[in-house]
This record gives C-alpha cells, sequence and structure tokens, in this order.
C-alpha cells in the first residue's frame, strides 16, 4: 500500500473516531438545550398562572389558550417546588411519535397547595440523533473526498525529493563504481535519510573497490612466485633424484598447477568485473561453437561419448571473441568432464535463440543454481577446481545472455538465451 | 642460439637461463628497460625473452626499440599480466608470440625453437632426430621414410619430445601444451597417456625406436641416449 494511502486511511479513521465521539456529545448538548429552554419556558407559564390565582384573576384566559392543568392538593405544602417528566407516545393524527415535556409545579396559595402542569411537544431525542447522523456523515463523506484529491496533489509535492531518493537508490549499483547522486531538500527527514544513503554507499564503494583492488593485486602479485615456484621445481626435477623425491615433486607440481588454475581463474574473473572485455562485435556462433568443439573433439572420442550436435545454421550474435571462446570452452569442457563412465551422450543444438548443450551425467549434490557460484561443486571429490560455471555466468551476465541450468532425470541440460 | 632474457626478477631470470644453458644456449639476462636496450644495440640474439612489466618502463616500449633498431631477432613476451590488450598490442607491435607466467620450462622452450625455426632458421622446418623426422611446415612426420599417420595433437606431442629432449615432462605441462590455456585440464592427464600411448605404438609399428619414457611420479621423458 502506498505511503499516501496508508496516512490518509488512519487520518480518516481517526476523524471517524472523533466525529463519533462529537456526535455523542452534539447530541447530549443540543437535547440539552432544547430540554433546558423548553423547561424555562413552561416554568416561567406555571409561574405566571400562580401568580394569576393569587390575585384572583379568571383562569381560562391565563392560560392564553395553552393546555394547562390546575389542581388543588390535599395534602399541604410546605414550599414551592417543581419538576419535569419527559414521555413519548403515538399520536395517530399525524401517524408519528411525539415527545412530550411536562413541568409540574407545586405552590402554596392562600393556604391552599396547587399544582399546575403544562406541556409541550418537542423534538424526539431520535430526531435530534438523525440529523446529527446525516450532516455528520456529509461531513465525512466531503473530508474524504477532500483527502483523496489533496493528499495526492500535495504528496506529488512533498514526497518529490523521497521518490526521486527512491529512484537514485534503486538504480544504483556498486559494479558501476558511480556515487551516488541525490538532489538536495528541505525537508529535514528527507535530508537526513539522502545524507545517510550518501555515506552509507560511499562507504560501501570504498569497502567495494579495495576489497576489488586485493584481490586482483593478489592474484597477480601471486602469479611470479608461481612461476618462480614452478620453474625452480622443473629444474629440481631434472637433477639426480630418488622415486620418493621424485613423488613429493609430483604431488608439488600438480598442486602448483591447481594454484595457477584457480589463480588464472580469479584473474579473469575480476577482469570480467571490471569490464576489461566490454567492446564486443558480432560474431558467427555457430563457426565459434564448431571450433570450440573440435579441439575437444579428441577427448570426446577417447571417452567414447556420443556427440548429438545440430549447430549448422549460420547464427550470429554481439560477443567478444575471446570470451565466446572460453565460455564455449568452459560449457563443453564441463560437458565432458562431468559426463557418465559409459554410453555419455552431449546433445548441442544452436538456433537463432539459444544455445542448448545437454549432457548425461550423475545428480549433483547441491542445487544447480548454486553451481554459478565460485568453488561450489557438483561432486566435491572430482579434479575440476569449480569456477568454470562461475566465469560463464559472468561472461553471460556482461553479454546480457540469461543462463539455465537444470537437472532431471540423468540430464544436465545448460540453456543459454541471446 | 642466443637468447636475451629481460626480466626484472632475478629469480625467475636464474630458472630460465639455468634452463637454456643447459640447452646449449648463450644467454644474458637484462633486469631493466635501460640494460636490456644497452645489450641490444651491442650485441646480437637470435631470441629476446620479454617481460611487460619491468621496474623503468614498459616492455612494449623495448619493443618498440626493437623495432626501430631494425633488429631481426625473434620476440617472445612473457607476462604476468593475462590482459588480451598487452597480448594484442604485443604481437601487433611485433612480437612473435606470447606466454603468460606462469609457464612451464618446457613450454618457454618450445615456443622459443617454434619462433627460432620460424624467423632465424628461415624456412628450415625440419626437426630431427636419429630416424624421427618431423616437418613443422606440413605436419608430417616421418620415421626412417615411412609417413606417420599422426593426428593433430599426436603430431603436436611428438614435437614437444623432440625440442625438450632429455627433459622430465610433466603431465601438466603436456595436457597446457595440448590443450592449451582456460581448459580446467587437471583431469586430461589420461588423455595424455591415451595420446602417448598411441604415438609410442605408431612409431614403433613404423620400426622407429621407443625413446620415450615414463619417469615415475613425474611425467616423461624423451631418452635420447637410449640408442
Amino acid at each position: 500500500m502506498k505511503l499516501i494511502n496508508k496516512l490518509s486511511l488512519w487520518y480518516l479513521g481517526l476523524t471517524l473516531i472523533v466525529i463519533l465521539i462529537g456526535g455523542v456529545f452534539a447530541y447530549y448538548q443540543v437535547k440539552g438545550e432544547i430540554d433546558r429552554a423548553e423547561i424555562i419556558r413552561l416554568q416561567t407559564l406555571n409561574d405566571k398562572i400562580a401568580q394569576q390565582i393569587e390575585s384572583g384573576h379568571r383562569l381560562d384566559i391565563q392560560t392564553n389558550g395553552r393546555p394547562v392543568e390546575i389542581v388543588t392538593l390535599d395534602t399541604s405544602i410546605t414550599q414551592n417546588f417543581s419538576n419535569t417528566t419527559e414521555s413519548s407516545f403515538y399520536n395517530p393524527d399525524i401517524q408519528h411519535k411525539e415527545c412530550r415535556l411536562t413541568v409540574n409545579s407545586y405552590y402554596k396559595i392562600n393556604n391552599e397547595s396547587y399544582r399546575i402542569s403544562s406541556y409541550n411537544y418537542i423534538t424526539k431525542a431520535n430526531e435530534i440523533f438523525k440529523g446529527l447522523l446525516n450532516s455528520f456523515l456529509a461531513i465525512l463523506i466531503l473530508l474524504a473526498i477532500l483527502i483523496a484529491v489533496a493528499a495526492r496533489l500535495v504528496s506529488s509535492r512533498v514526497l518529490l525529493p523521497f521518490n526521486q531518493t527512491l529512484d537514485a537508490i534503486q538504480s544504483f549499483q556498486l559494479k558501476d563504481k558511480k556515487h551516488l547522486v541525490l538532489t538536495d531538500n528541505k525537508t529535514k527527514e528527507f535530508t537526513q535519510l539522502n545524507n545517510f544513503l550518501k555515506e552509507m554507499t560511499d562507504k560501501a564503494l570504498d569497502e567495494y573497490s579495495s576489497l576489488k583492488e586485493f584481490g586482483e593485486n593478489a592474484s597477480h602479485e601471486l602469479q611470479t612466485p608461481l612461476a618462480i615456484i614452478r620453474t625452480k621445481v622443473e629444474l629440481l626435477v631434472e637433477s639426480d633424484i630418488n622415486n620418493e623425491q621424485a613423488q613429493l615433486l609430483g604431488d608439488i607440481q600438480k598442486n602448483i598447477e591447481k594454484l595457477s588454475r584457480i589463480n588464472q581463474s580469479l584473474t579473469l574473473l575480476s577482469k570480467l568485473e571490471n569490464n576489461e572485455y566490454s567492446s564486443s562485435e558480432n560474431i558467427l556462433f555457430c563457426k565459434a561453437t564448431k571450433e570450440s568443439l573440435s579441439s575437444f573433439e579428441e577427448l570426446i572420442e577417447m571417452k567414447s561419448i556420443e556427440l548429438r550436435k545440430n549447430i549448422d545454421k549460420p547464427i550470429s550474435v554481439k560477443f567478444h571473441p575471446a570470451l565466446a571462446d572460453i565460455l564455449l570452452n568452459n560449457l563443453i569442457s564441463n560437458a565432458i568432464r562431468h559426463n557418465i563412465q559409459e554410453n555419455g551422450i552431449i546433445e548441442l543444438t544452436l538456433t537463432e535463440k539459444s544455445l542448448i548443450i545437454k549432457n548425461t551425467g550423475k545428480e549433483p549434490h547441491v542445487p544447480t543454481d548454486q553451481l554459478f557460484q565460485r568453488f561450489k561443486k557438483g561432486n566435491q571429490c572430482d579434479n575440476s577446481i569449480g569456477i568454470g560455471l562461475a566465469i560463464v555466468k559472468q561472461i553471460c551476465d556482461l553479454n546480457n545472455i540469461h543462463i539455465a541450468y537444470v537437472y532431471s532425470s540423468g540430464w544436465h541440460t545448460l540453456e543459454l538465451k541471446f | 642460439m642466443k637468447v636475451l632474457i629481460i626480466e626484472d626478477n632475478h629469480e625467475l631470470a636464474d630458472s630460465v637461463q639455468s634452463f637454456l644453458s643447459k640447452e646449449g644456449y648463450i644467454t644474458e639476462v637484462g633486469y631493466t628497460c635501460e640494460e636490456a636496450k644497452k645489450k641490444l644495440v651491442s650485441f646480437q640474439y637470435d631470441c629476446i625473452l620479454l617481460d611487460i612489466m619491468l621496474p623503468d618502463g614498459n616492455g612494449l616500449e623495448v619493443l618498440r626499440f626493437i623495432r626501430s633498431q631494425n633488429i631481426e631477432s625473434g620476440i617472445l613476451i612473457m607476462s604476468a599480466k593475462n590482459a588480451l590488450d598487452d597480448k594484442i598490442t604485443g604481437l601487433e607491435t611485433g612480437a612473435d608470440d606470447y606466454l603468460t607466467k606462469p609457464f612451464h620450462l618446457s613450454e618457454l622452450h618450445a615456443r622459443l625453437r617454434a619462433i627460432y625455426r620460424r624467423k632465424q632458421l628461415k624456412g628450415d622446418n625440419i626437426v630431427q632426430f636419429n630416424e624421427i623426422k618431423v616437418n613443422t611446415d606440413t605436419l608430417e612426420a616421418h620415421v626412417n621414410e615411412t609417413l606417420l599417420d599422426l593426428t593433430k595433437k599426436e603430431f603436436d606431442l611428438l614435437l614437444y619430445f623432440l625440442v625438450n629432449k632429455n627433459r622430465v615432462l610433466s603431465r601438466q605441462s603436456i595436457a597446457e601444451h595440448l590443450w592449451g590455456d582456460y581448459t580446467d585440464s587437471l583431469d586430461n592427464f589420461d588423455f595424455v597417456y591415451q595420446h602417448l600411448k598411441n604415438l609410442r605404438k605408431k612409431i614403433a609399428s613404423a620400426g622407429g625406436q621407443d625413446y620415450i619414457n615414463t619417469v615415475y611420479g613425474l611425467g616423461y621423458k624423451f631418452n635420447a641416449s637410449a640408442a
């Protein structure tokens, strides 16, 4: 729900409560005022009649046509007093319920006790209530409409800096290495938010670049010592050594190899991340696929893997040629390496829209989408270092290619959508 | 063959020097751009090994210097910077080949020999050892005038052994030589063995001697003194 809608609803809800309480209050106020005014009038009338009785005037005139009841009481009262009663009844003439207010006043005049009662019809409680309800409802509806319209107009102005900030963060990417640019504004909260975001993203950028720098330096600086170790071991191998030493040196060489592969792959990855291979041209993907495949033909043959290919259509894709090589080599060598021992099959299908590489293989131990992460391997004990697919993913991302990896019933399927 | 090694890292330069010296080459080392330029104007070299990152400048600058002086040496760039740009610029500026660190010394040697054959021997593309004769131009191999029916990989393998005679060639170095970079070739060792087996069989059936020995735990060796 949008912030402005939420605020409007809260405001309306609160208004509703206030109106309800206010309505009850208004009801009692209005009713009280009407009653009090009527009581005073009737009381005055009673008093006037009492005075007339005292002065001996004829009564029917003095009532001024008002329904007044004068009763001589048997009991004696010591003091003048009065009370009021209210009663409702059905009036068949107007077919309506009516409310009657009666004021009974007791007087002691010339040693006689009188009760003078006069009454009048007043507005019924539920009529007042209805009237109030209608007017408050009208107010409420008016308010709701006003809020709905005003909120939209005001929010687009007041929340403008907020929305701008939101857009800016959404398009912010660490990889771009561009500082977050936010427009200035006068609202305190938004200024605080912007300052905080600015500090945070600047810090993240700093740390990201220093981390990257470290990674790059590390893999670059490792190359020379690795080269030295490798050459020294190779020279040592040439010298007069016994079998045990040869075995040790062999193990060392194997691991230097592994180390240099990891290093090479990481260097490549960081280069890809740095967009060092941004230039791309239209290359014939079918040709690149065939070339890559031909370098693996012998391997495929030796492993007696059946190769089914449908890559003859001339298909041109915008791609960096060196990256296309790396991508295809990685994918095909994976399809060979992770194939089954006997009766393995590799299927390659190239169309205008996609390249699909399918191969038979064992079920991976981790979910397939995790295999795009660095050093994640489907099978921990095999000989690969687990960077190949991370490189593939990175290359695909760079070239806006969607890649999906699915395993189902003995088949690994990698689909690249151009 | 006379080789100039331009490399600022002393230990690495020593390794290369010691390896190439055993091959009977005359080697000299220049540790900086300046040193290298001085040597280049004073002496003649068949091949130059050139590092890109030097303390007093870029190796590509030395490369341009070599071209401007009309020095005819073959040039092999060896660099830790595995950047395509350097590779392309290097080859465009006139380098003959490009090798990234860390490299196998036997690979370095194979590349060096290839450059040497192309540039200095000018057309002499025959590599011969006893009864084995390899033509690097037509990619044909003969044993006692019998043409061997070799695959591309087997041919490459044979040439690699012939260039690196009496050297222990690790399976890693052979795999990398045959399958190149980027292929995660750690499990290609079986294929190295397979290719080697086929190669030995083909040489033997043509009446050639089996010079290739297995070196326990390490790899293989073309034993030139076996005869």
